[in-house]
């Protein structure tokens, strides 16, 4: 397997979490969504890591999968708040800050 | 060894200051303890660098602060005879005040903050006094007089003290707008001779531009008339700060702080940073055009007749106060006065001995006024009013607090034996600025200075000694039950007693030392040398006389009771009433100039601006209908759904991509 079917996998993963960010009204799923477009970054750097026979991709790559926990946290964090608050996650109905 | 670590004389009170403030709740007694142990510090240090480099040596240290185009600006320490005489007084003073503070302070809440403030403006001052350039002088300047600010203030929920404060604050800036101004125009003309070639002046290495060695370096070439209108603008700063005429009636207004607040900063230290401020920059007075000649006033004149007029005007208003702290206000603006008086004229027959005359008596100053005012707060705190009506009687039962105020009053009122050379601190400092105001009349034939001097020190006589009697003497004039002032409160009252009797015997040694100053930085005074003026016998005396004679009659009339002094006081007489209502310079300064000025004028005009004229151009008319309507519209933008907001996300990022590549070309 070259280059492109790791380039390839991560454009399908990037595409299917932009697709479900913009049609998905759950929080968790948009979440979910997100985390799929910082993983298929993630692959991208593992890949062209490899490729160029360069380690610092993948440290970087741990790096960012580390943040990605982080705000992973603070994301769940933030939709269990509002779900205290307003008992439902659903994106529609949290739009107090529109005109 | 002391003065490697001169610059903790400074920073000591600093650390203490940002200590007290946030653990002082925490801390036995407020924390006044870090205080007074900081400042200690910073006396012992200067103590050690005093006798370090006695009798001619100098500190200085410098290190470049900022840069600004080819000038570069510095923070340094310079301490000549002229600082570490202010250094030793007013870390000593201030000490004095900061244990006696103790006990003053006891009851009161806020001790951390009080505490803190004090230590900050110990700080400043001190920093004021070693300062080696005008910038970190002016910037430790205004740190001072913020916490006058604050101290005044201190007692912020009685809207007298909040009034006072803002006042104090206001019109000392008056004299800092004139010395910031000063400074700019110092700076201008001081890179204009630096860049001129003609002039082939340089900046050593290790020198800076705004350093005081460089400004007096530049003297002979800065323009004459430019010159004196800088020294003109810094002895404006210097009225502010001093409470002179006409920027005196903050200072009286400032008593409503604590009475250690009074003596710390409105009568031994902070008030005198005006006289410091001419005295440090006095080769610049000295060498400014001292005729008519060049179509500008003489600044040495100036400040003389300022000082003159201040010193008898505001003599008069104490002779009539009936609050003891308001009496000692004045007094403390009409001594500021003798000091000024002691540049200016002194200054014109002596040259660099006028700066040994007049700190002198700033520092002999400061220790009988300290003690007053702390005398002051002594009967404060045993009878809880400020009003000398509602006391007497006191001595009997403050025995401590009325022998050690008659000695400062003794000392303030300058008695002593002339010839034998016996006598209070006061006699020998406030002597030496009247003789030097005589010479001066002798000289140039103009003996105004000297008749207000004479007359201001007989008015002083009497009012300290109306005050005393009042205070000490006769029947209680009301039941309040009064005692002594605790230990830490009557130790520093006698310490201080010892020095308003005994400082006066070292005046020869001071002058020699102090006025070696500007040698010492290699600045060229020019000394007008003359004949040596032997003032006739009753000139000599005519001091003591008047002193003397200021204490009899406060006795006949408020011992004896042999004049009936409730026809002299009534509201029906003018002259009491002009005096009592103090020239009506609150009324001018509140009424007329806040009121009627600032507010009826300025502010109602700006406001009718504002409303008619900019609001009627803008409500409702087509610029605010327009900027509306585009508003309505773009505000459809914020729709509140998240995915709205990502989809245009990537729609930009998609767009920019786009854009690069057909930029860039590539893959």
């Amino acid at each position: 397997m070259g280059l492109y079917s790791y380039l390839l996998i991560s454009i399908i993963i990037f595409t299917i979490g932009v697709y479900g960010i913009i049609t998905q009204r759950s929080g968790i799923k948009i979440l979910m969504c997100i985390e799929l477009l910082l993983n298929s970054a993630n692959l991208n750097l593992v890949a062209f890591s490899s490729y160029n026979d360069n380690a610092t991709g993948q440290v970087f790559a741990l790096f960012s999968i580390a943040i990605a926990a982080a705000e992973a946290a603070i994301g769940f964090a933030i939709l269990v708040a509002l779900f205290r608050l307003r008992d439902t996650i659903n994106l529609d109905n949290i739009n107090i800050l529109r005109w | 060894m002391f003065s490697d670590y001169a610059a903790l004389i400074v920073l000591l009170p600093v650390i203490a200051f940002v200590l007290t403030l946030f653990l002082g709740k925490k801390l036995t007694s407020g924390g006044a303890y870090l205080p007074i142990a900081a400042i200690a510090g910073s006396f012992i240090i200067s103590l050690g660098i005093f006798l370090e480099i006695y009798p001619e040596g100098i500190v200085q240290q410098s290190i470049p602060w900022f840069s600004s185009g080819t000038s570069t600006m510095n923070m340094g320490i310079l301490i000549d005879p002229l600082a570490i005489v202010m250094l030793l007084m007013v870390s000593f003073v201030s000490l004095l005040i900061h244990i006696y503070a103790v006990g003053y302070m006891s009851h009161d809440p806020a001790k951390p903050r009080y505490f803190a403030e004090t230590s900050l403006f110990t700080a400043a001052m001190l920093s004021v006094i070693l300062s080696d350039n005008i910038l970190q002088f002016f910037i430790s300047w205004e740190v001072v007089g913020v916490c006058s600010f604050l101290l005044i203030g201190f007692w912020y929920h009685k809207p007298s003290a909040a009034a006072a404060a803002k006042k104090a604050f206001l019109v000392t800036r008056i004299g800092d707008v004139l010395f910031l101004a000063g400074i700019v125009m110092l700076y201008v003309n001081l890179v204009k001779i630096i860049n001129d070639p003609a002039n082939a002046f340089e900046i050593g290495s290790g020198n800076f531009i705004l350093q005081f060695s460089t400004m007096f370096e530049a003297i002979p070439l800065i323009d004459p008339t430019q010159l004196t209108y800088i020294t003109l603008l810094f002895f404006g700063g210097a009225v502010g700060k001093s409470g002179q005429f006409p920027l005196h009636g903050w200072l009286p207004d400032a008593m409503e702080g604590p009475t250690t607040v009074s003596a710390l900063i409105h009568a031994a230290t902070m008030v005198t940073a005006g006289v410091y401020l001419v005295a440090r920059t006095f080769p610049m007075f000295v060498a400014t055009p001292d005729t008519m000649s060049a179509g500008v006033p003489d600044a040495l004149l100036i400040v003389a007749y300022v000082g003159g007029f201040t010193a008898l005007f505001a003599a008069t208003m104490g002779l009539v106060m009936n609050d003891i702290k308001r009496v000692l206000a004045y007094s403390t603006v009409s001594q500021l006065g003798y000091m000024m008086l002691a540049l200016g004229t002194a200054g014109t027959v002596l040259g660099a001995g006028a700066v040994g005359i007049s700190m002198f008596h700033l520092i002999s100053h400061a220790f009988f006024k300290a003690l007053l005012f702390l005398c002051a707060g002594s009967v404060i705190h045993a009878v809880g009013t400020n009003d000398i009506r509602e006391m007497g009687g006191l001595f009997t039962k403050m025995k401590i607090t009325g022998t050690t105020m008659f000695i400062a009053a003794l000392s303030l009122a300058g008695i002593g034996i002339p010839y034998l050379g016996i006598g209070t601190a006061g006699f020998f400092s406030k002597d030496r600025i009247i003789e030097g105001a005589f010479e001066y009349g002798e000289k140039t034939g103009d003996l105004i200075p000297y008749a207000f001097a004479v007359i201001a020190a007989l008015l002083t006589s009497i009012y300290i000694f109306r005050l005393w009697f009042m205070a000490f003497t006769g029947k209680p004039r009301s039941d309040r039950h009064s005692h002594e002032s605790p230990n830490v409160m009557t130790v520093p009252l006698m310490i201080l007693a010892l020095f308003a009797l005994f400082f006066g015997f070292s005046q020869l040694a001071f002058y020699g030392y102090v006025e070696t100053n500007f040698e010492l930085m290699g600045v060229e005074i020019a000394v007008h040398e003359g004949e040596a003026v032997h003032p006739p016998i009753i000139i000599v005396l005519l001091p003591v006389i008047v002193g003397v004679l200021g204490f009899l009659i406060s006795y006949a009339i408020y011992y004896k009771r042999m004049l009936d002094m409730s026809k002299i006081i009534s509201s029906e007489n003018p002259l009491y009433k002009l005096l009592y209502n103090r020239y009506y310079e609150p009324k001018i300064g509140a009424d007329l100039i806040g009121v009627k000025l600032t507010h009826d004028v300025v502010a109602q005009s700006g406001e009718f601006i504002d409303r008619k004229i900019i609001d009627g151009l803008v409500i409702d008319s087509i610029i605010s209908n327009t900027v509306f309507k585009i508003g309505e519209i773009i505000r459809k933008m914020q729709t509140g759904v998240v995915q709205n907001y990502a989809s245009i996300t990537i729609l930009g990022v998609a767009l920019l991509l786009v854009l690069l590549k057909l930029k860039f070309g590539g893959i």
